[in-house]
């Protein structure tokens, strides 16, 4: 279940003609249930990234190895729900095989319980966003990729489904890639840190963590941010912006 | 209770035209509702009209599987669409006769020939409806779809044609009209039972009490049609839309 991604250069052609560079010489390897968190600032060419990795786009030079006969599950930007399904025909149509169980579970700790026969045009941004995060759960997934899936959510909720990705994590084995611009995410959840440059993005340092997720004490994770920070801006000032 | 006023103004019209034109010309309501009971009793007026009712049904049925097939593969495959638009634009420019004509000429005057045909001449608009659906559909579903390995005939039926929905409607309701209006022409030229037929007889005795009593029936089953099967379809398709005020 490890991923190797080797990613010589990823190029747009803009509307204009003019061939711009998103991502050069970007590699790393993450084993079996590590999960890699991707710090940079936006527009850095993190969700480029994931979908390369996610296997949606082709067209770049270079090789990336995916988990062999992982199930994935995937949290995008936006949402990305089906309108015209119901919030649980969402979930259910990606995990037939979850049982009733489970769905409950996971809808009463996403706190959905009250919108399962909802549809997604009458939920706020906050509810879709937990949606998402729901059916990329529910199958189970043994290769796990979040794209920014805690923007836009109040911090009491955002820390609460923190927990929850590092509770599933935690469970079983989950390959898992995070793309972020929250510290507070990328160090309370990751087992490896990936600082981005602005594009084209390049790793600038990689930072594993030691102490596993639940030890983490909080003067522990104040450093790690601090350490970060200062790094960041030693590095590249842009990130301020 | 607005429709039934509309029809009581259409009614009263009818009947105070009549009086002004002459009987000759155009026979009052009772004149035309006496030749239904007629054709009603003879049991002719139902036979004529289940057998055009039949050929609509086959014909737009065919048109509607054959085009949205069509459509969906123009609009997916840059080639399949690069090789098929000459095709397209022939078909949608041919006039309808020409069509009835070359298939009863070159299939003879059957019953597949004539349906054929009016299946033609449906087909192209449904492409080219589908063709725009499928065009405009959301590439960021297709790509969760994908990620979450949700096999090709579920994705189908829960991703794309929920967006194709709209544009098949749209399809289903135009080409109706037009398979409605197609399908008496095939029947005057090369059939010899439907309601396309029975018209052409009024016609040649200048019967028109009788060529009314056809009309007026089909147009009461198309609009039975419209009303009982076509609008309801339309009202569950967009169930999940957020009501209008």
């Amino acid at each position: 279940m490890q991923l190797e991604v080797d990613i010589a250069r990823k190029a747009f052609t803009n509307a204009a003609g003019e061939r711009l560079d998103v991502l050069s010489d970007f590699s790393f390897t993450l084993g079996a249930g590590e999960v890699g968190v991707f710090v940079g600032p936006s527009g850095c060419g993190k969700s480029t990234m994931l979908k390369i990795i996610a296997g949606l786009d082709h067209d770049y030079q270079g090789r990336v190895a995916r988990p062999a006969g992982a199930r994935t599950g995937m949290v995008f930007q936006e949402p990305r729900l089906l309108p015209w399904r119901s919030v649980e025909e969402n979930v259910r149509l990606v995990a037939p095989q979850a049982d009733e169980a489970r769905l409950s579970a996971l809808f009463s700790v996403l706190e959905l319980t009250a919108h399962r026969s909802h549809f997604p045009g009458e939920l706020s941004l906050g509810l879709a966003r937990r949606v998402a995060l729901a059916r990329a759960l529910a199958i189970e997934p043994d290769f796990l990729i979040l794209d920014e899936p805690l923007a836009s959510l109040d911090n009491a909720l955002a820390a609460r489904l923190r927990d929850q990705i590092a509770t599933l994590v935690n469970g079983r084995t989950v390959t898992t890639l995070l793309a972020t611009h929250d510290l507070e995410d990328a160090v309370r959840l990751g087992d490896r840190l990936f600082l981005l440059s602005p594009r084209p993005a390049r790793i600038l340092t990689e930072l594993p963590i030691r102490t596993p997720r639940g030890a983490r004490g909080e003067a522990e994770i104040a450093a790690i941010k601090a350490d970060i920070a200062r790094r960041i801006t030693g590095d590249c000032t842009e990130l301020d912006a | 209770m607005l429709r039934l006023l509309s029809f009581t103004v259409f009614l009263a019209t009818w009947w105070i035209a009549a009086l002004l034109a002459g009987a000759e010309r155009l026979p009052p309501p009772p004149a035309v509702l006496a030749a239904i009971a007629t054709e009603a009793n003879s049991g002719a007026l139902f036979f004529n009209l289940g057998v055009t009712l039949a050929r609509v049904a086959l014909a737009f049925t065919l048109a509607m599987t054959l085009g949205a097939s069509i459509g969906y593969l123009m609009g997916r495959v840059r080639l399949a669409n690069r090789l098929g638009d000459p095709w397209l634009i022939l078909l949608l420019n041919l006039p309808a006769l020409v069509v009835i004509v070359l298939a009863y000429i070159w299939a003879g005057l059957t019953e597949v020939a004539a349906i054929a045909a009016i299946a033609i001449n449906k087909l192209p608009t449904a492409v080219v409806t589908v063709r725009e659906g499928t065009r405009a559909l959301d590439a960021a579903l297709d790509e969760m779809a994908k990620v979450f390995a949700i096999p090709r005939w579920r994705a189908l039926r829960h991703v794309i044609l929920p967006q194709l929905a709209p544009y098949i409607a749209a399809a289903a309701r135009s080409g109706l009209s037009l398979v409605w209006k197609i399908v008496l022409v095939a029947e005057l030229l090369g059939r010899s039972n439907g309601v396309g037929f029975e018209i052409g007889v009024a016609f040649q005795l200048f019967d028109i009490p009788l060529l009314l009593a056809y009309s007026l029936s089909f147009v009461a089953v198309v609009l039975a049609i419209e009303i009982v099967l076509v609008q309801p379809f339309e009202t569950r398709l967009s169930r999940w839309r957020p009501r209008a005020a």
